[in-house]
């Protein structure tokens, strides 16, 4: 549905729309020019769609008002945070409307004395964590890109991130929500409390919704309190399955480190000589674990960690003496990601999440669908949820991409064999809708179905995402 | 200069980290003013998606060229190449304005031309009322009421360091690359760094003949103009048989020392490899061997982005401040003040913005004097604190030594 291009009934549906919205909102909060909606038409996964307008809202009102006219005119809609997902989410495949939620960023109340805080969806989680922080709280959420993606992203695909096996991942600290319904309508879910259990658990139905159902204007969270101190050590192996043995013997050991991290040969091979830390050639896979706590409890927990990776043969484990030691460590875990485009131009990205006593016979499966090595694979992750990030990189040559995603195929039937899931925190968008019915039973996706047609009979938000049809 | 920007722009994978550093993006969240956005237009470009526009050109100026996007890119984008070319593109299909142009192409080439008109106007300037301080109403914008620049200095760095110092035995001869600011307003810093090298039985000389390093017109993209600058610069300081090349403004010391390179090729690279800014200069060759009395005024100090963003250099000027006064950090130091080129101009909003945020940092840190690398960030942060009537002061961390070395009895005022 480009509004400006194809039929001249589109054409006038979307000049009359505009209108609309530069009437009822102002000439600031609409952008329609070519420039500007270039810079919204993509996300972190290189996607591109031109949208035809981008709205710049101040609150709620301003999104009712979008919505309402939105509805009436059939245009699709969009929420995008910073455009940093991995799964398509913020890419207006369709056209329409885009929200550029950042102007919404306002952190509207902390309450210390009740551990939690209510929030714009255009927060950047980390500008949260830090405002918490004054108050010694966490919220302890914290995806790579904690730095620059918002708290609106961030619900909308239930982002996990590196402290998700001790803390648990976003829908478990989001208590309430006001959300913007397609026709304009503005609902609350949950509660400011702790606990609620009053009627069905709306809130947790749109977390992870990536903005096909509503938009979340006001989102409120739970804090817990911020541990005294973080620790981290870095674990180098020679071996892949030493590593994995490794964080099986951790968490044997009856501890849950804050964050456990891996990183294999290929995800070492692209960040080295980023920052400040030099790795070693004979270095296969490395962890990288957080421990937090009290003095004390982290020296304990520290010597465990320590002696269970020297017990599965670690080359050396090192400490962070300081927190620039420590924030050197952390920027090259950090930086994979994108760091990864050194190694080739194109990559799917997939964050498969299996049972934790799988991951080391995947990793073998991954490495048999590849055995010709026809592509670059790289996998790192949250190895002590059981998420790994299978990224297969390929080169701009003829008949890879095709090749790729028939590895990526295969990997997909081999991870919903062994019990796992297709996505463990980026989200399905467009990049992984294909693989949905793989997982989900055709009675359970119609039941998806029928809650879509009913938030949004008409179809309009985010278009394209999630289901394939 | 080549195309390779077309390929550059491929490179960037829509992370989204520039986001975290980018200094315009901190004021304005706006998407067309990242890094990531710029370069998302010149692949549109590319594409022949979208032509040359005021707005694009806009956007285009938005950016301060701090650099400080590529430092931190996961993707290695060389961030440079692609706002050069955009800044080209802008200057070769929409023209560079009248002034400017002339500027460029006829009076920062003449020497002789730019110190006459610049000596008529240190007349005029007697005339203007309302001077605070040695800072006066920046006169396009007296209108707007809001600036304050310094006034022009009566006999120009070059013109007062034609002769310098012949010392018996140098460890070293250096020569001073003065840079514009330096040359006609903050003659001060020049008399500083002569000074101060002297002191340390370092000979300077200040070659004559000496231009404007070209920042200016190649950040309008007027890339003829700023050749032919590093053409006659390449010639007046080769000419020396110089020990190194010494420059106290971050920026004409990244043009001169690693945008000459693109411009007038390899063969720079052995002058190239010589060229200091001050700090990184006393630091690498003066060390701690000489004797200082601590002034006792609390300064802090402020990275300039072509220092520390571009070149990596913060512990230098900091070993030096603290040998010579009592220093203390202030927080956000390497963040942006705000000032330099056109961007002050098309973006007078967005460099207010940057610079209450500096001020405020400053005041933050109990400090009594903000010194930094640069004539161009000591220009606009002291813009900011005479606007306030601020008894900060502003100064080079050059000046600081030169008091420290003096034991305190130099007058740093005008």
């Amino acid at each position: 549905m480009k509004l400006f291009k194809k039929t001249k009934k589109e054409e006038t549906k979307g000049t009359k729309a505009l209108n609309e919205l530069i009437r009822v909102l102002g000439k600031e909060k609409v952008l329609s020019a070519i420039e500007d909606r270039i810079c919204y038409s993509y996300d972190s996964t290189k996607q591109k769609a031109l949208p035809d307008i981008v709205i710049r809202p101040d609150d709620t009102s301003d999104i009712s008002n979008t919505l309402k006219i939105a509805n009436k005119y059939e245009i699709p809609v969009y929420a995008r945070g910073a455009g940093t997902g991995l799964s398509g989410g913020a890419v207006p495949l369709m056209g329409g409307i885009v929200f550029d939620l950042k102007s919404m960023n306002k952190i509207i109340e902390i309450c210390p004395e009740d551990f939690v805080a209510t929030v714009e969806p255009g927060v950047v989680t980390k500008d949260l964590q830090d405002e918490v922080a004054k108050h010694g709280l966490l919220y302890p959420p914290d995806p790579s890109s904690a730095a620059f993606s918002t708290i609106g992203g961030n619900v909308a695909e239930c982002a996990g991130g590196i402290t998700g096996l001790k803390y648990g991942v976003t829908r478990d600290y989001v208590l309430a929500l006001e959300i913007v319904l397609p026709d304009g309508s503005v609902i609350n879910t949950g509660r400011k409390t702790l606990r609620s259990v009053t009627g069905y658990d709306l809130t947790r139905l749109f977390i992870g919704s990536e903005g096909t159902l509503g938009i979340f204007t006001k989102i409120t969270v739970k804090l817990i309190p911020d541990p005294e101190r973080i620790d981290t050590l870095a674990a180098f192996f020679s071996d892949r399955d030493d590593a994995i043995d490794a964080a099986d013997l951790i968490i044997d050991n009856n501890i849950l480190p804050r964050t456990l991290e891996f990183m294999d040969q290929m995800s070492i091979n692209a960040v080295r000589g980023y920052g400040e830390v030099t790795i070693d050639e004979d270095v296969k896979a490395l962890l990288l674990i957080d421990i937090d706590g009290t003095e004390e409890s982290i020296r304990h927990e520290l010597s465990v960690v320590e002696n269970a990776c020297k017990e599965k043969k670690a080359l050396r484990t090192k400490v962070a003496e300081t927190s620039k030691e420590r924030d050197a460590l952390w920027a090259v875990r950090r930086i994979i990601s994108p760091a990864l485009y050194n190694v080739a131009t194109h990559k799917i990205n997939e964050d498969i999440c299996v049972p934790r006593s799988k991951i080391k016979e995947m990793l073998q499966k991954v490495d048999q669908i590849n055995e010709h090595h026809t592509v670059y694979i790289a996998n790192f992750g949250h190895i002590g949820d059981g998420n790994i990030h299978v990224n297969i990189m390929y080169k701009d040559d003829p008949g890879q991409e095709e090749l790729a995603e028939s590895i990526v195929n295969k990997i997909m039937e081999e991870v919903i064999a062994s019990g796992g899931t297709i996505s463990g925190e980026h989200g399905i968008g467009n990049k992984k809708s294909q693989f949905l019915e793989l997982e989900i039973s055709p009675q359970v996706f119609a039941i998806m179905k029928r809650f879509k047609n009913f938030f949004d009979p008409k179809g309009i938000m985010n278009p394209g995402k999630m289901f394939v049809t | 200069m080549g195309e390779d920007w077309k390929t550059e722009v491929s490179k960037c994978s829509k992370c989204g980290k520039c986001h975290t550093v980018c200094p315009v993006f901190l004021e304005t969240g706006d998407e067309a003013m990242v890094s990531r956005g710029r370069i998302s237009l010149a692949e549109a470009l590319r594409d022949q998606q979208i032509v040359y526009t005021n707005k694009l050109r806009d956007y285009v100026y938005s950016c301060k060229k701090c650099m400080r996007c590529r430092k931190d890119c996961p993707s290695g984008v060389d961030y440079e190449i692609i706002i050069s070319a955009l800044l080209r593109g802008v200057a070769e299909n929409m023209g560079i304005p009248l002034l400017p142009k002339i500027i460029f192409r006829y009076i920062l080439p003449r020497r002789i031309l730019f110190d006459t008109m610049l000596k008529v106007s240190s007349k005029i300037q007697r005339f203007i009322p309302m001077k605070k301080r040695g800072q006066m109403r920046h006169l396009p914008l007296l209108f707007m009421g809001k600036r304050w620049i310094p006034t022009l200095a009566k006999k120009t760095a070059l013109q007062k360091f034609r002769n310098t110092k012949k010392l018996k035995n140098p460890r070293m001869r250096v020569g001073l690359f003065t840079g514009c600011l330096i040359n006609y307003i903050y003659v001060d810093i020049a008399e500083a760094v002569v000074d101060v090298l002297n002191k340390m039985n370092i000979e300077v000389v200040v070659p004559q003949g000496q231009l404007c390093c070209g920042t200016p017109s190649s950040s309008m993209g007027d890339v003829k103009s700023s050749r032919k600058l590093a053409e006659v610069n390449r010639k007046v300081f080769e000419s020396q048989g110089l020990d190194a090349i010494v420059s106290a403004c971050a920026t004409c010391t990244k043009t001169i020392k690693m945008d000459y390179l693109r411009t007038l090729g390899p063969s720079w690279k052995p002058i190239s490899d010589k060229i200091y800014d001050i700090s990184e200069f006393i630091y690498k060759y003066c060390g701690e061997e000489y004797e200082t009395k601590p002034i006792e005024e609390k300064v802090t100090y402020h990275d300039p982005c072509h220092l520390l963003w571009v070149r990596g250099i913060s512990d230098e000027p900091r070993n030096v401040l603290k040998k010579s006064s009592n220093f203390v950090e202030m927080d956000m130091a390497g963040s942006c003040c705000g000032g330099g080129g056109i961007f002050t101009i098309i973006h007078y909003d967005l460099t207010l913005k940057m610079l209450e945020r500096k001020v405020a940092s400053i005041e933050r840190s109990g400090a009594d004097t903000v010194a930094t690398n640069c004539p161009g960030c000591v220009m606009q942060i002291a813009d900011g604190f005479a606007g306030k009537n601020s008894k900060i002061k502003t100064t080079h961390s050059i000046q600081i030594l030169q008091r420290a070395l003096a034991n305190g009895n130099i007058n740093r005022e005008k």
